[in-house]
């Protein structure tokens, strides 16, 4: 048997690299992936391609391995060649229950929405970790492929930490070898404040400006929100809407004005992104967070609302859980749900169910679901349904869903990351979801859910659906004083 | 020391399950009085709801069925339905039970199961007993084979009982046998022990969603499969969608569903028996449609009982594929009528598949109810909710005089549930040994009067059974028309000719009508005529005179719809009977004085515990053993797999077995000659010192089994490669290549699963994993690997895998691709074993490879077997008389089997099956005398010529030319024919044989077969 990888394979052959993988894929060249995007394929059929194509195999530096193609029971194993098996270093598998307690049953590997693309599934994923080969495991572009959605520790009966492993091996990458502008947007905001590097005077004028148009719209009395000390509650901003839905920010500050909260926002350090998360740097991530402690500090609210997507909530769940425990005596701590149920509870805002009379849906954002049920034992299902039920009474549910639903395919980072095609491709099954469900609004309560159903599952599977934020259909449903609608 | 007067010679069990039966029985004819109480409304359990028992496919209920109507029969079971305990007070030897009886709402004695009641009940409701996929009414019997046959009202539904107003069944019941009124009663009972039984329910899986047990239709258990595919069940045998209707063209069973999860439900276990019903329920579904096409997607395959690899490689064959995938989930399909599957393909593959049925292969669980029950009697359970015992007393719970026996214990399979259920019967009987006899009833019978010289006077009775064969066959013209044959004085119809009232009628009639003959037509002899022939004897005829027309199997079942054709067979079948019975002969009873010794062949484990049960309660033991010591294969383990140390056990067990008065041990002895029948052995033991005759009435072999020694990966070559054994001795010694030894590689199934030994050793992934333990937890640095096929820890066991796991020992499944591959030269040894999910080849360098070799039997065993004429099985294993029901038992009666000569097993099992040999041994032993079967040979002086023809024949030896003691002069020299009736099992081969019509079967003889066929040929019922 002999051992290829492509790259190098196209080197020697002098043909691109996307040939070789033609010829794999259409079976021209019989080779079956190994771990660590190698390939193996018999003597005979890569002499026969070798043949076909003219080429001097004594020239070429292969891999030889004994050995047979799988299944083959006549292959005879020689002493050479062979991987040695390596302990696992303990870098990646800080505990058992991250790796070895795998029974290699396969249930996470059927679960996982994108098992098989680019070779990768969860389960030889952990199984490279268990049997040391942990440079190829770092190496390979698996973990940054998977949503960190945390479907296949749901199925996985012996209760693998996968994710953790996963953010684990993203964490332990060379930094500047990270896909995509992940990296780069952490180190951004670490330096300015948010990711995208817009600066405090441009913020904070956007909001004012904003703030003007919110009282032209009739929100009588509305005044912007910076840095206004001793508010209730501490809110912080997505930046992709500051640079580019500015108008999105405004379902909110529609839903505060209404329920006549006292708020504000923060004139720096405002990020609610926090994509240390995705590439498993705690350092970062412990950091971001703490920024908004300062801010619950420095402008002395009451209540820290956790960022609205659905990572980022997570991620200062986590870390406030785990290095601010101190700090939450001082503050209290709300999310979107918790929030918006108290308004419509408390009364202090009133909702019109007549407007939305399409058949809703509600995708469960997996980082408010099922890895909160995991992480904090207590997973958002009930809250959002509940909250949807009231603007949108015509609602159905999605097929699985809760802590069984299926990521959109934009999680962990996917949205921002270059595998648009296996983004695209893992989102089939949310797709295929919404299709069966019959639903003409899809709500969600994170924005990468949202982009992934309206920038991009809808036309690359033809839904016929609207999508909305959970929060922008509470404000398209708002009833003001004096029976206004609250839409502008 | 309890008082002898204090001790009680009953036993309570609780649980009307196999397990509940079998210990009722071994201690019912074992001398005690025994209470059955079950909960439900009738005994029989979870095996009447299974349609056939693997791995043979026998039918379950067919099995079943003749227990049942035994428990119902026995004078000294008294069955206690719809009951539950409530306290337990005193102790050892004198327990106040007491229970607590629901209302059943009919009259036990009064109700004749004639079916009117449910007939006219208004009420429908799910019937639980086919897992509600059909209906019952309100008033219902558990299943039509239940034992106590009576009807029960079901309070939750009765109209009247919610207090509306209806009476319907009240209206109908031919005999007053509702009982509106009836009340919950609490009575109390004396027992001198306990027995739990109470069993487990399939796991419930509609609270996992993922599923989609529940939501869709064509998702069912494997539990609701069983009544599918039972012929008696709801669908007649068919596996239908349960969407439509439709045939199944294609079904998955999902494995491990309520089993081996930490996940959602935190089950750590194995439930040990889903893997072989899947297997088996697969197997039946293609047999019966060859065009269905099944799925089993699994982790491992547990297949590790007698005969169960052969019964998996078969369904191989048959077309079943094995998937070693688990699915996470039961997903919505294209069409409405199906599900899709998605899964992993072994080379790595992501499929997704459409089945028009899902069958989740659910675990076994304990009930609340038994979390109640073990809490009023006062023993602790596991954490998973299990009775804690420990492996040296598997079935003695925490409480002194409390047994525990079934899937109480642990999930398992109902042989070793009838095992322990039998060991339960020893340990239970053991302190009330001397009580024995106390509290039991002897069945008396009158003087039997002579039938000689009378003309043949026959009463036919005919069965109605309830509607089972008055719905097909005119009984009544049946009646009529058996009026007319001759000989025939007396007819009469019964609603249920079992049922006790009957038999008092026809002990009535027998006195008045001066009757000599009977004929029953109603069901098969096989269940019910031990029921008749001891009516006959109540009655003062000899048994041998009843005749039985099977008319409801063979006829009523086979023909419904068919009335004109199955009334007119009727009356052919019961011609035949008459003119069958008219030449009925009385023959004398035959019963055997027994010798109350046991000879035990075989000094292990298994032999001693068998050795010392019997002692103890009283029966004097020959124990012989072939080596220089007691101990046999555990003197070379160390450890049960619960952790507790063997050898401790071992020597406090063999100083017991040396020190008890009744048990005389025979070592460096053979058994060399045998002859006899059950009751009286005769053996010769040859001693070092000279051959020795034991006289014994029960033989147990206990002849255990021995390490196979492997040929293959480099044994040998290498003071580094081990057995698994050897690796133990040097693992306890602190031997320097254990000591210092930095890498270690298990490699299992050496010898075990091959062609030429083609079963499953049962002990060694649990013996590996806890070799690959201990070496982890000395020093955590070392590299333990272990190379396996299907990690079998059954059962409890699989906590042990887990484990491991998370102590770091890695596993790697070689099964897939090809055996590992052992390199020995002068730096070390090498293993190269290819992954089976990288599916590329590893190489590990190994300081010592232990090989888990398979457990084969003694060679001697096949020599013994063939002295006690006996049979092995394929393997060399000694072949008991069944596997589901008489695991411990032979064909031949007075001996039993116990350990490694019977299949590979782990100490408890072999400690239980001795002690369940030990039970139904003393079954024999505890009776002076036993009764034999009459259908025997019998001699005819007249024609037997001596020729000897049959000698060759029969399979038995039961018969001997002998010379007449009595004849003088000329006629000294004279032969004769004789049988030796305890040796003779009637099987008929003599009579074949003989060219002279000298040698007949009681009840079988030339002269009354012929008249039956010349009967069934000569009128017909249609000509009347």
């Amino acid at each position: 048997m002999i051992v290829i990888r492509i790259g190098q394979l196209a080197d020697q052959l002098g043909v691109h690299r996307n040939t070789i993988r033609n010829w794999i894929r259409s079976g021209r060249l019989p080779a079956r992936s190994m771990s660590g995007k190698r390939y193996l394929l018999t003597e005979s059929d890569f002499a026969k391609i070798c043949q076909e194509f003219g080429i001097d195999r004594s020239v070429l530096k292969l891999k030889h391995v004994p050995g047979a193609p799988l299944m083959s029971r006549e292959m005879s194993m020689l002493e050479e060649n062979v991987r040695p098996v390596d302990l696992p270093s303990g870098q990646l598998l800080v505990d058992p229950t991250w790796g070895e307690v795998c029974i290699t049953c396969g249930s996470c590997a059927s679960a996982c929405p994108i098992s098989g693309v680019d070779g990768m599934d969860p389960r030889k994923l952990v199984r490279m970790a268990v049997l040391g080969i942990e440079d190829d495991l770092l190496a390979s572009q698996w973990p940054w492929k998977c949503t960190l959605c945390g479907k296949c520790e749901r199925a996985c009966p012996q209760n693998v930490e996968i994710v953790s492993l996963i953010q684990r091996v993203r964490g332990l990458r060379e930094r500047s070898k990270l896909p995509g502008p992940l990296h780069k947007g952490v180190l951004m905001c670490l330096d300015k404040g948010n990711n995208l590097g817009i600066p405090r005077e441009d913020f904070v004028s956007l909001v004012e400006e904003m703030s003007q148009e919110m009282v032209e719209e009739g929100f009588t009395g509305f005044r912007s929100p910076i840095d206004v000390q001793g508010a209730n509650l501490l809110v912080s901003v997505n930046s992709k809407e500051p640079f580019a839905e500015p108008d999105d920010m405004k379902y909110w500050w529609r839903i505060f004005h209404a329920a006549g909260e006292s708020w504000t926002l923060p004139s720096v350090n405002w990020e609610g992104v926090n994509w240390a998360l995705f590439t498993g740097d705690e350092d970062s991530l412990r950091t971001i967070v703490g920024r908004l402690v300062e801010n619950m500090y420095r402008l002395e609210c009451k209540t820290l609302l956790l960022p609205d997507l659905g990572h980022s909530y997570f991620a200062a769940r986590y870390a406030l859980n785990r290095w601010f425990k101190d700090d939450l005596k001082n503050f209290k701590v709300t999310n979107i749900f918790e929030l918006l149920t108290g308004y419509i509870n408390d009364g202090r805002i009133q909702i019109d169910p007549s407007r939305h009379r399409k058949i809703t849906t509600f995708t469960d954002a997996c980082n408010y679901g099922r890895r909160s049920l995991k992480a904090f034992g207590y997973g958002y299902f009930e809250e959002p349904r509940a909250i949807i039920r009231k603007c949108a009474p015509n609602y159905v549910d999605l097929y699985p869903n809760r802590a069984d639903d299926y990521c959109c395919g934009a999680g962990g980072g996917a949205w921002a990351m270059p595998f648009k095609e296996e983004r695209v491709y893992y989102g089939r099954f949310k797709a295929r979801q919404i299709e069966n469900s019959g639903a003409g609004l899809v709500v969600t309560a994170c924005h990468n859910c949202r982009d992934q159903i309206m920038k991009s599952l809808r036309k690359e599977y033809d839904l016929k659906v609207d999508v909305k934020y959970i929060w922008e259909l509470v404000a398209d449903s708002l009833v003001l004083p004096g029976g206004r609608a609250g839409r502008p | 020391m309890i008082d002898f007067e204090e001790k009680v010679g009953a036993v309570m069990v609780v649980g009307g399950g196999i397990a509940g039966i079998q210990a009722s029985l071994d201690l019912a004819n074992s001398g005690y009085y025994v209470y059955l109480v079950e909960r439900t409304g009738a005994i029989g359990g979870a095996m009447a709801q299974v349609d056939k028992t693997f791995p043979t496919n026998d039918c379950a209920m067919c099995i079943l069925s003749p227990k049942l109507v035994e428990c119902g029969r026995h004078l000294n079971i008294e069955m206690m339905t719809m009951t539950e305990l409530e306290k337990l007070d005193g102790e050892l030897g004198n327990f106040t039970v007491t229970l607590r009886q629901h209302p059943r709402y009919v009259d036990l004695v009064k109700c004749i199961a004639c079916g009117k009641c449910a007939d006219k009940c208004p009420r429908q409701v799910r019937d639980e007993f086919n897992q509600n996929i059909s209906f019952r009414k309100a008033i219902y019997v558990k299943y039509p084979q239940a034992a106590p046959l009576k009807y029960q009202i079901d309070p939750l539904n009765c109209i009247r009982m919610r207090g509306g107003r209806c009476n319907e069944c009240e209206r109908v019941c031919p005999c007053g046998a509702i009982r509106f009124e009836d009340v919950e009663k609490t009575v109390a009972v004396k027992v001198g022990s306990i027995i739990l039984a109470p069993g487990y329910r399939p796991f419930d899986p509609s609270g996992l969603v993922a599923w989609g047990y529940g939501r869709f239709k064509n998702v069912v258990t494997s539990m609701e499969l069983e009544r599918y595919l039972a012929v008696s069940g709801p669908t007649g045998g068919q596996v239908l969608r349960p969407s439509d209707g439709k045939k199944v063209r294609k079904m998955a069973f999902l494995q491990c569903i309520g089993s081996r999860d930490y996940n959602q439900i935190n089950k750590s276990y194995c439930s040990s028996v889903c893997c072989m019903s899947a297997i088996k329920e697969a197997t039946i579904a293609t047999d019966n449609d060859r065009d269905l096409r099944v799925s089993i997607f699994h982790q491992d395959i547990r297949t590790h009982g007698k005969d169960f690899e052969r019964f998996y490689d078969k369904a191989k064959q048959k077309g079943i594929v094995f998937h070693r995938c688990r699915t996470h989930a039961v997903e919505p399909g294209e069409s409405p009528h199906e599900v899709s599957l998605r899964f992993i393909t072994e080379s790595g593959k992501q499929m997704t598949e459409q089945f028009d049925l899902v069958v989740l292969s659910v675990g076994l669980e304990t009930t609340p109810e038994t979390a109640v029950l073990a809490e009023r009697a006062g023993i602790e359970l596991t954490s998973n909710g299990f009775a804690s015992t420990s492996c040296f007393a598997p079935v003695t719970t925490s409480k002194p005089g409390v047994f525990a026996c079934g899937a109480f214990l642990s999930p398992k399979d109902i042989p070793l549930s009838v095992i322990q259920a039998s060991a339960a019967a020893t340990a239970s009987a053991i302190r009330l040994s001397d009580v024995r006899y106390s509290l039991s009833h002897q069945r008396q019978f009158p003087q039997e009067r002579s039938v000689e010289g009378e003309k043949p006077r026959i009463g036919v009775f005919i069965c109605n059974c309830g509607s089972n064969i008055a719905e097909t066959v005119r009984v009544r013209e049946v009646a009529r028309y058996v009026e007319s044959l001759p000989e025939v004085v007396y007819v009469e119809t019964n609603l249920f000719a079992c049922s006790q009232d009957a038999q008092e009628i026809i002990r009535q009639r027998i006195r008045e009508k001066n009757l000599n003959r009977i004929v029953v037509a109603s069901c098969t002899p096989r269940t019910h005529e031990q029921l008749f022939r001891e009516t006959l004897r109540a009655s003062g005829l000899n048994e041998c005179l009843v005749e039985m027309a099977n008319i409801r199997n063979q006829l009523a079942w086979v023909h419904k719809g068919e009335p004109e054709a199955a009334t007119a067979k009727a009356k052919d079948l019961v011609r035949m009977a008459v003119a069958k019975a008219a030449l009925l002969e009385p023959a004398p009873p035959v019963s055997v004085r027994i010798t109350p010794q046991a000879l035990v062949i075989g000094g292990g484990l298994s032999g001693m515990v068998a050795a010392l049960a019997l002692a103890d309660q009283g029966f004097p033991v020959q124990l012989v053993e072939k080596s220089a010591q007691l101990g046999g294969n555990a003197r070379h383990l160390f450890k049960t797999w619960k952790g507790e140390p063997v050898p401790d056990y071992i020597e406090s067990l063999t100083n017991q077995v040396r020190e008890h008065s009744l048990i005389s041990i025979h070592l460096k002895s053979v058994v060399s000659d045998a002859e006899g029948y059950v009751g009286s052995f005769r053996s010769v033991v040859q001693k070092p010192t000279g051959s020795v005759v034991i006289n014994h009435g029960v033989t147990i072999l206990a002849t255990g089994g021995q390490a196979f020694k492997p040929t293959e990966y480099d044994y040998g070559l290498s003071p580094n490669i081990l057995t698994s054994l050897e690796f133990d001795k040097l693992h306890a010694v602190g031997d320097e290549r254990i000591v210092n030894g930095r890498s270690f590689v298990f490699i299992q199934c050496v010898g075990s699963r091959e062609p030429e030994r083609n079963y499953c050793s049962r002990v060694c992934c649990t013996h590996s994993i806890q070799s690959a333990m201990a070496l982890k937890e000395e020093n955590p640095a070392r590299r333990v690997f272990i190379l396996h096929r299907d990690i079998r820890t059954y059962g409890m066991r699989e906590e042990l895998y887990r484990r491991a796991r998370e102590l770091g020992v890695i596993f790697i499944n070689y099964d897939m691709h090809q055996k590992p591959n052992v390199v020995v030269d002068e730096s070390g040894i090498e293993v190269i074993v290819w992954d089976h999910i990288l599916h590329e080849p590893f190489s590990i360098t190994a300081d010592v490879v232990t090989l888990a070799t398979s457990i084969i039997p003694n060679p001697e065993t096949r020599e013994l077997a063939k002295l006690y004429k006996l049979p092995v099985d394929m393997d060399g294993f000694l072949q008991e008389a069944h596997v589901k029901l008489r695991p411990v038992d032979f064909a031949t009666d007075g001996i039993f089997l116990a350990g490694l000569a019977h299949y590979p097993k782990p100490i408890e099992e072999s400690i239980v099956q001795a002690q369940a040999a030990v039970s139904r041994a003393v079954t024999v032993l505890s009776s002076r005398w036993v009764d034999l079967d009459l259908v025997r040979a019998r001699v005819d002086e007249e024609k037997c010529d001596c020729c000897a023809l049959c000698l060759n024949v029969c399979p038995y030896e039961a018969l001997e030319i002998e010379r007449d003691p009595d004849a003088t002069g000329r006629e000294n020299g004279k032969q004769r024919l004789v049988v030796r009736s305890a040796k003779c099992k009637g099987c008929g081969s003599c009579q074949a044989t003989c060219p002279k019509e000298g040698i007949s079967v009681n009840g079988f003889s030339y002269g009354q077969l012929s008249a039956q066929v010349r009967a069934a040929l000569t009128g017909s019922g249609t000509a009347n």
